[in-house]
């Protein structure tokens, strides 16, 4: 069946040339780009050679970015399963509409405004072994005082529970799914005398599985591409302790190295694809890739 | 309300605001230390780092706004900030109404296409956009992060404004063509007006976004005078080796604007990560 042309196609045309241009430039033509050099030898300014897959092969090859891949998985495994369950414990607990629920629900997402340099900063700060207080509440309880961004065994745990700060962000999409369910629920469950522990696993749960397993699926892909906050505080140390694919790519680069920087890059996007597939299958959803776009 | 709890209700409760404090602390200590520290000696956060500043250094903001020139990065980070909510609105709007109020073939297509753009991992492009802005002469040029931000932001944008102007009922627009308005008015007349709200938070998103970012500001300035706030806040030690409460003070100040639009607008925040959410 044929649609009518549309008369109004060239104004069409005109409204979404911005757009396409600015999608091309800054979305098609960066992964084509970085798929082509990613088998190039290439150094930056001068001229390209085909070589293959001898960039991946280098990377793979390459203990530190082994570690880097590890991370990432630590990561994405941290914020879908510590993460995600937080979220949902604490939308759980507003969705009862506790007395001053709604500031609340606005002070928890506060964080996520904040520049990561920022909270990257202060989160130093707050680990300094001179004058932080984590050692000093450390102390209290009767520690011995550490270097914990400073020390290899430390350093990655230590920065990963920083990381609970910004449970606000999915608290928020898990808390409105819970909302929306109807009252009329909850009601008939209570005439039949279930508890309240009971109504959150028999109806909440059940009810916003949908939305949780979209939450999660979104933190672990945040997870695979984790880079920012951790190029802050410590710049992949010590001794690559919490290296991150991100980081491996951005040293690359800075060596001048654009070739195996751009099938880092290739990896980073792949391994961020697999999880997101992965999950889907695991999770039996219909499509949460379009969910979880918006 | 219920007047008598069973002692098991009332344990609940006990560890519901338990839960509700804690992560409370989470949030907001971190930031109160911070803005306590920042009014503080160095010699006091060493020797104290809880305790109340003897008397509060106003100085520590002085040196933050005089010696780290911070008027001149708030102005450039206005600047890359306004710069780059604009031209996304105006993308993104002009889209979004060619989205949602035509019928065209290949419109379902453009629109998921464009949506799952969010699910790129940006930092991947580092080199691809490096290349982009070196060779296209924008290298160091505050324009390159407007085009930058403004970018990223679009399928963001462009989902939520599409969606909004979705909603817009089609009698509005009818009777407006009645009245004589061809295809531009009933985009500057009819919809843009009425879909202000949806440009709100897509432009809370942005601005929040282009206020705070680090990397590509890193990756695409180099010079002094073209470093936005973060870079500067970031760079600061390394003017001051050892001064962390005025560097503390400057963190302060590079919080308020964000602070002050998710005062403001966080209302339209949260309606804009929930619409996705109440659908699914």
């Amino acid at each position: 069946m044929k649609r009518c042309r549309n008369p109004n196609r060239i104004w069409i045309l005109a409204y979404l040339a911005p757009l396409a241009i600015l999608f091309v430039a800054f979305f098609l033509f960066p992964l084509v780009f970085n798929l082509y050099t990613s088998f190039m030898k290439w150094k930056g300014g001068g001229g390209m050679t085909f070589n293959g897959f001898a960039n991946y092969l280098k990377l793979l090859r390459d203990d530190s970015f082994i570690l880097a891949i590890r991370n990432n998985v630590i990561w994405a495994l941290a914020q879908g399963l510590i993460q995600i369950p937080l979220a949902t414990l604490v939308a759980l607990i507003l969705a009862r509409e506790p007395r001053g629920w709604k500031a609340l629900r606005t002070i928890y997402f506060l964080p996520n405004v904040i520049s990561t340099v920022a909270i990257a900063m202060v989160w130093v700060a707050m680990y300094n072994p001179q004058y932080g207080p984590i050692n000093a509440i450390w102390k209290l309880a009767g520690g011995e005082p550490r270097n914990w961004l400073g020390d290899p065994s430390t350093a990655l745990p230590s920065i990963i529970a920083m990381t609970v700060i910004y449970i606000g962000y999915f608290m928020i999409i898990i808390l409105a799914s819970v909302m929306n369910i109807p009252k009329e629920l909850y009601e008939a469950a209570e005439i039949d005398g279930a508890s309240k522990v009971q109504q959150e696993f028999r109806i909440t749960i059940p009810m916003t599985r949908g939305t949780i397993l979209t939450c999660m699926t979104l933190a672990m892909a945040y997870g695979m591409r984790h880079f920012e906050t951790t190029w802050l505080m410590t710049g992949g140390g010590p001794a690559y302790s919490t290296n991150t694919m991100g980081i491996a790519l951005y040293l690359k680069m800075d060596a001048l190295r654009y070739g195996e920087a751009s099938a880092a890059g290739i990896i980073l996007i792949l391994l961020g694809t697999v999880v997101i597939v992965l999950l889907r299958r695991f999770f039996g959803r219909k499509d949460p890739m379009t969910e979880a776009a918006q | 309300m219920k007047t008598n709890k069973s002692a098991a209700g009332i344990a609940l409760d006990i560890l519901r605001w338990t839960v509700l404090i804690v992560f409370l602390a989470i949030a907001l200590l971190p930031l109160a230390w911070l803005i306590l520290s920042s009014f503080k000696t160095n010699i006091e956060l060493e020797t104290s780092p809880f305790g109340l500043p003897a008397k509060l250094v106003v100085e520590n903001y002085h040196n933050a706004i005089v010696t780290a020139d911070l008027p001149r990065l708030f102005l450039n980070s206005v600047i890359v900030a306004a710069g780059a909510v604009l031209l996304n609105l105006l993308v993104a709007s002009l889209a979004g109404f060619a989205l949602s109020r035509e019928d065209f073939k290949g419109r379902d297509v453009i629109l998921t296409v464009v949506t799952a753009g969010v699910l790129i991992p940006i930092i991947s492009f580092m080199v691809p956009y490096f290349m982009l802005i070196t060779r296209t002469g924008l290298y160091d040029k505050l324009l390159s992060l407007v085009l930058v931000y403004a970018a990223i932001n679009l399928p963001v944008s462009v989902s939520l404004i599409t969606s909004f102007m979705k909603a817009i009922p089609k009698e509005l627009e009818e009777a407006a063509i009645i009245d004589g308005c061809n295809f531009n008015q009933r985009f500057t007349k009819v919809i843009f007006p009425l879909a202000r709200s949806g440009l709100a938070t897509a432009g809370t998103f942005c601005f929040i976004y282009a206020w705070n970012e680090f990397i590509m500001a890193m990756l695409f300035t180099s010079s002094v005078s073209s470093r936005t706030i973060q870079l500067g806040i970031r760079y600061f030690t390394s003017q001051f080796i050892t001064d962390y409460t005025g560097m503390f003070a400057a963190i302060v100040l590079s919080m308020v604007p964000s602070v002050l639009v998710y005062v403001f607008l966080h209302n339209k925040i949260i309606s804009g990560l929930t619409a996705g959410a109440v659908k699914g």
